[in-house]
């Protein structure tokens, strides 16, 4: 189609004047109507991860939560005491610093670390080149911990088979309403720190009635990791999920 | 500030197109974003303004559509206007059971310049 008029013709002349020397430029618009999602970049990043998940029988949980819920000694804990058969992997997502991964290495899991430099979240193409990196075993967990945020990393699949929100009673029944795109893409929320609960406000029917409010499908836990208390509520969880998704052969 | 990082995504879309159609500026993205998508259009739309700077892009062409979200009430059933994702029914105060509008992001349209020797 000709540029300049749509007729469709390209062969016709142009009826403007061509007084102008020939070696001069002028410049024809063309609209473009595109019509692509801003995600679909990291969508479709999060599919080949999601595929790659699938090919090889791995389970794969992104934990996101604000900083300082306890999501590292959750994993600590995870690591060490989930009976699975399975081998564990974690991916550590922070801005600066080794120190998650120092920690989860010490519990004996393989865990590659991601620093985002100045990004507040983790996405989907990050994930795929640290899946390069540690190569998981087929029929193995592997754990994503995310960078401590409630805003962010809400809008990133990182291709994950679940996505698993930590709370802890020291940061307020409100959250569920300030952050609703976080609870509602959540399929389980963790409360932890309950061994703290004694001495703060943290009403936990009021957090429940927030959270499902945003998002009924949710499941609540409430945890101490630093105690246990509850965390067999947690793997119990997991297992469930894993026994859903993957079918014990006959 | 996920909003930047989402910016770059939309230069990076708009000059692999104007390369692919060999146009030499980009004059005008035309945008939706929807009040429930998670994104702040005023962060968004200063993310653009600021990458644009050095780039093919020209900057007084961002056009920003902002979309309004709509529910619909579980108890009544009736379409409401949501501005935030915890809005209920102002009728019966109830939740709703579907959101239909809102989570709009995407690049509608490219403006794109092309030269032409003659």
């Amino acid at each position: 189609m000709c540029e300049t008029c749509g007729c469709g013709e390209h062969k016709h002349p142009h009826d403007h004047t061509h007084d102008h020397d020939h070696h001069d430029h002028h410049n024809h618009t063309k609209v473009v109507d595109l019509n692509i999602d801003i995600m679909a970049h990291n969508n479709i990043e999060a599919a080949l991860n999601r595929g790659f998940f699938m090919g090889r029988k791995i389970f794969c949980i992104n934990m996101v939560s604000s900083p300082g819920s306890g999501k590292t000694t959750i994993l600590e804990k995870t690591v060490s005491r989930l009976i699975t058969g399975r081998k564990i992997y974690v991916i550590e997502g922070d801005q600066q610093t080794f120190l998650d991964s120092d920690r989860i290495k010490k519990t004996g899991a393989p865990a590659y670390q991601i620093n985002t430099g100045n990004g507040c979240h983790l996405d989907a193409h990050m994930i795929g080149k640290a899946l390069k990196e540690l190569d998981p075993d087929p029929q193995s967990f592997l754990f994503i911990e995310n960078v401590g945020n409630l805003v962010c990393p809400a809008m990133f699949d990182l291709g994950e088979n679940k996505r698993v929100l930590i709370a802890s009673v020291t940061e307020g029944e409100d959250k569920p309403l300030k952050y609703p795109l976080m609870f509602e893409t959540a399929h389980l929320c963790i409360i932890n720190k309950s061994d703290l609960s004694p001495y703060v406000d943290f009403r936990k029917d009021d957090f429940s009635r927030n959270a499902l409010s945003v998002n009924h499908k949710l499941q609540i836990i409430e945890i101490s990791a630093k105690t246990g208390d509850g965390m067999d509520l947690w793997y119990e969880w997991i297992n469930s999920q894993v026994s859903d998704m993957l079918p014990t052969s006959p | 500030m996920h909003e930047l990082s989402l910016a770059e995504e939309v230069i990076r879309l708009a000059v692999s197109e104007a390369k692919s159609h060999n146009a030499i500026s980009v004059s005008e993205i035309t945008l939706e974003i929807g009040n429930l998508s998670g994104i702040d259009a005023d962060a968004f739309e200063s993310a653009l303004a600021i990458l644009s700077e050095n780039s093919i892009v020209g900057k007084n062409g961002i056009k920003i559509v902002r979309k309004k979200g709509t529910g619909i009430c579980q108890s009544c059933g009736i379409e409401f206007e949501m501005e935030r994702r915890i809005d209920e029914c102002p009728g019966c105060h109830s939740l709703p059971s579907e959101i239909k509008g809102g989570s709009e992001f995407r690049v509608v349209s490219l403006v794109l310049e092309l030269e032409d020797s003659n």
